[in-house]
């Protein structure tokens, strides 16, 4: 046996530094409805054990036949476990009652009983009503966690506490771990939000991670804050295609596998379709390419590809399409390392930067976000191709409003030129990371073969 | 134990028909003992093995040699422990055994912690033994001296490093095995003083009586039920 309670998630056991640390009082706090119960259930149902039982005690908020009435409709609740490897008591009457004193003496019993391996109180700030004075609740609560700590066992307090609670409550002096969950405002939107406001003994990942609630369970998705950079230097030195064979000769004989590439230009110029060679190029040599669209349906981007000879049942190909309504980053991006890790891909393409922008909430996690992803797919020799919009249709002057293309290792813009009573098309590579690259910029027309690249500008062309 | 639901066969009805044990106590036993609890049917009926109506009789014979319900339950739960190897084993070693001549085997049980103390010698004394719990190291070291127990149980860490001197005092009689245990691994030092097993809190029960069963050479309840016998 470990060291370490595990929930049944590794993601959730990840945000605890490999899970809850054994034998500890852990102070779960939250609002009504922010998923405590489902929380403390998901731990008894995965740990319980015909030797090692969970008992579950609910006190006077929640009457036990509701929590039993809604426990029912999680994936995990197993009614032929209860009685016997889960109990489910209720400490109300005795409460009420006997007050605190006859509930110890109740929990005591139930101890020596069942020997438990994990115990939830359900809801603990309740019992602060049954204490005649403050002092009095001190004294419960030392006496109580005496007793916990004798055996070998996790014991979860639940409470219905705020933030601006959490000096002040002698619970949370008390307690080994404390772990809230609440709600970030965004935009229009709350956002559910984990946070671990203390753990003994053991790390934990800093911050507020977003969580999802459903039959399932609570599924976290932890803040990616990535902290080592990845040295490129140390990665893949095997070139790969851009999908365009001029390009290719322009960054010296393709993008490095692993790299992460911002195709940039104004709306209509032929970003996705670039993107698109990447991803098409990588298929047709065995590689499975993923494409993240927000942009275009499945039915809108089969009629694009079809113009070019590409085809989405091919089998290489993984369409990932999510609607920019209601998503949210942290998901997503999970979404996405799960499909990677599902299909094996090594070429991302994700269109566009600027959707996922707007669900991110605020600009430093979506760039945290976006950086920690890039490095994992450099680790793991994944290239990533990204289109990125920019808002001026001649003469773009600024990139990248959020910093992606210093995030990125190669910046290729795409832009549209005026002359000679003619619009143009023109690709300039402006950034290359660690090779050397053609720097003119040239003219590319879009044919049924995709994107055709063409000679240099003359020195007449007026660039502006 | 895990029970699948297939190797569920008899109603609660046939199994009280077969043992002539009222299904109302049937229920009862398992409600309170949670030793032998059947697989449930989709509909939520109970369902007992062939194992599990083996197990009942044994119960049930248990109780009419004399033995209460709770006491039949404790020795089912050793005897499902232990294989029949370890059981002749156990008996080849009777007369060595570290029981009192009345049979009663004491457990000297030397804490620091009022609430670890009332744990332990609830655990100890369901499994039979005899428990004197003593907080202060000096009544412990002279109780050792006059009315040796079968076994000391000392935490470690009781004041001023007494744990350490209580298990070179048993050491010195001779005759009382030492289980020392403590909130920090102190397991070498434990074994130096002359400890003979060492385990770190919070003790699980089960290891925890199961190291004193090994201590004294043979459970307490096992001997009286042989002793019925």
């Amino acid at each position: 046996m470990t060291d370490r309670l595990l929930s049944g998630s590794d993601r959730l056991d990840a945000v605890f530094g490999g899970g809850l640390p054994r034998n500890s009082i852990v102070l779960i706090c939250g609002r009504p409805g922010s998923g405590k119960t489902i929380l403390a259930q998901q731990y008894v149902f995965h740990n319980a054990s015909a030797d090692r039982p969970a008992i579950y005690l609910s006190t006077v908020s929640e009457p036990l036949d509701k929590i039993l009435r809604f426990g029912q409709s999680l994936d995990f609740f197993d009614p032929a476990a209860l009685g016997t490897k889960v109990i489910y008591e209720d400490l109300g009457q005795t409460l009420n009652e006997d007050g605190l004193t006859g509930a110890l003496a109740l929990i005591t019993e139930l101890l020596k009983r069942h020997r438990p391996g994990l115990v939830v109180i359900d809801s603990f700030r309740a019992l602060q009503t049954y204490a005649p004075h403050p002092e009095g609740f001190r004294g419960f609560l030392h006496e109580l966690a005496a007793r916990l700590s004798v055996l070998p066992m996790t014991s979860f307090w639940i409470g219905e506490y705020n933030g601006a609670d959490t000096s002040d409550e002698p619970e949370f002096a008390v307690a080994d771990a404390i772990v809230s969950l609440g709600t970030d405002r965004e935009a229009d939107r709350d956002r559910r939000v984990l946070s671990v406001g203390k753990l003994r003994g053991s790390g934990s990942m800093s911050g507020k991670h977003a969580y999802r609630l459903s039959s399932a369970g609570l599924d976290v998705f932890p803040r990616m804050a990535d902290p080592v950079e990845f040295d490129r230097s140390g990665g893949s030195h095997e070139r790969m295609s851009t999908g365009v064979p001029a390009l290719d000769a322009m960054v010296s004989d393709g993008f490095y596998r692993g790299a992460s590439t911002l195709l940039a230009g104004p709306p209509g110029i032929g970003k996705t379709l670039l993107a698109l060679h990447f991803i098409f190029t990588g298929a047709q040599h065995g590689e499975t390419g993923i494409i993240a669209t927000f942009q275009e349906n499945p039915a809108q981007l089969e009629r694009i590809i079809n113009g070019f000879s590409w085809s989405l049942d091919d089998p290489g190909i993984e369409l990932m399409y999510r609607s920019p309504v209601d998503l949210y980053l942290d998901e997503w991006v999970y979404d996405l390392l799960d499909t990677v890790h599902r299909t094996g891909a090594t070429r991302i393409a994700i269109d566009s930067m600027g959707d996922l922008r707007a669900v991110a909430g605020d600009e430093i996690r979506f760039r945290e976000y976006i950086y920690s992803l890039l490095q994992r797919c450099a680790r793991a020799d994944i290239s990533v191709a990204m289109t990125e919009e920019v808002s001026e249709l001649f003469g773009v002057t600024r990139l990248s409003e959020y910093g992606i293309s210093h995030l990125s290792d190669n910046v290729i813009l795409l832009q549209f030129l005026r002359g000679d009573s003619q619009l143009k098309r023109a690709l300039t590579v402006l950034k290359s990371r660690g090779s050397a690259h053609d720097p003119s910029t040239r003219q590319y027309e879009i044919t049924t073969d995709g994107i055709v690249l063409g000679d240099p500008f003359d020195p007449t062309q007026d660039m502006t | 134990m895990e029970e699948h639901p297939a190797d569920g066969v008899y109603s609660i009805g046939a199994v009280a028909r077969m043992l002539g044990v009222s299904a109302q106590t049937l229920r009862a036993w398992e409600d309170r003992y949670q030793q032998i609890v059947p697989a449930r049917s989709t509909g939520g009926q109970r369902l007992f093995s062939r194992d599990q109506v083996d197990q009942l009789g044994f119960i049930r014979d248990q109780i009419e040699q004399g033995l209460q319900p709770a006491d039949a339950h404790r020795l089912l739960a050793q005897q499902r422990h232990e294989d029949a190897a370890a059981l002749s084993a156990v008996e080849s070693r009777h007369g060595e055994s570290r029981a009192s001549p009345d049979g009663t085997i004491t457990v000297l049980l030397a804490e620091r912690d009022r609430h670890a103390a009332e744990f332990a010698d609830y655990f100890l004394r369901t499994e039979g033994y005899a428990v004197r719990v003593v907080f202060d190291p000096d009544l412990a070291a002279e109780i050792l001296r006059d009315e040796p127990p079968s076994v000391l149980v000392v935490d470690l860490l009781m004041s001023g490093g007494a744990g350490l001197a209580l298990c070179r005092t048993a050491r010195d009689i001779g005759s009382v095995p030492v289980l020392a245990v403590s909130a920090i691994e102190l397991r070498d030092q434990a074994l130096a003083a002359g400890a003979e097993a060492f385990l770190v809190k919070p003790l699980d029960p089960l290891q925890f009586v199961s190291t004193v069963r090994d201590l004294v050479g043979t459970s307490a309840y096992l001997r009286r039920a042989e002793g019925r016998r």
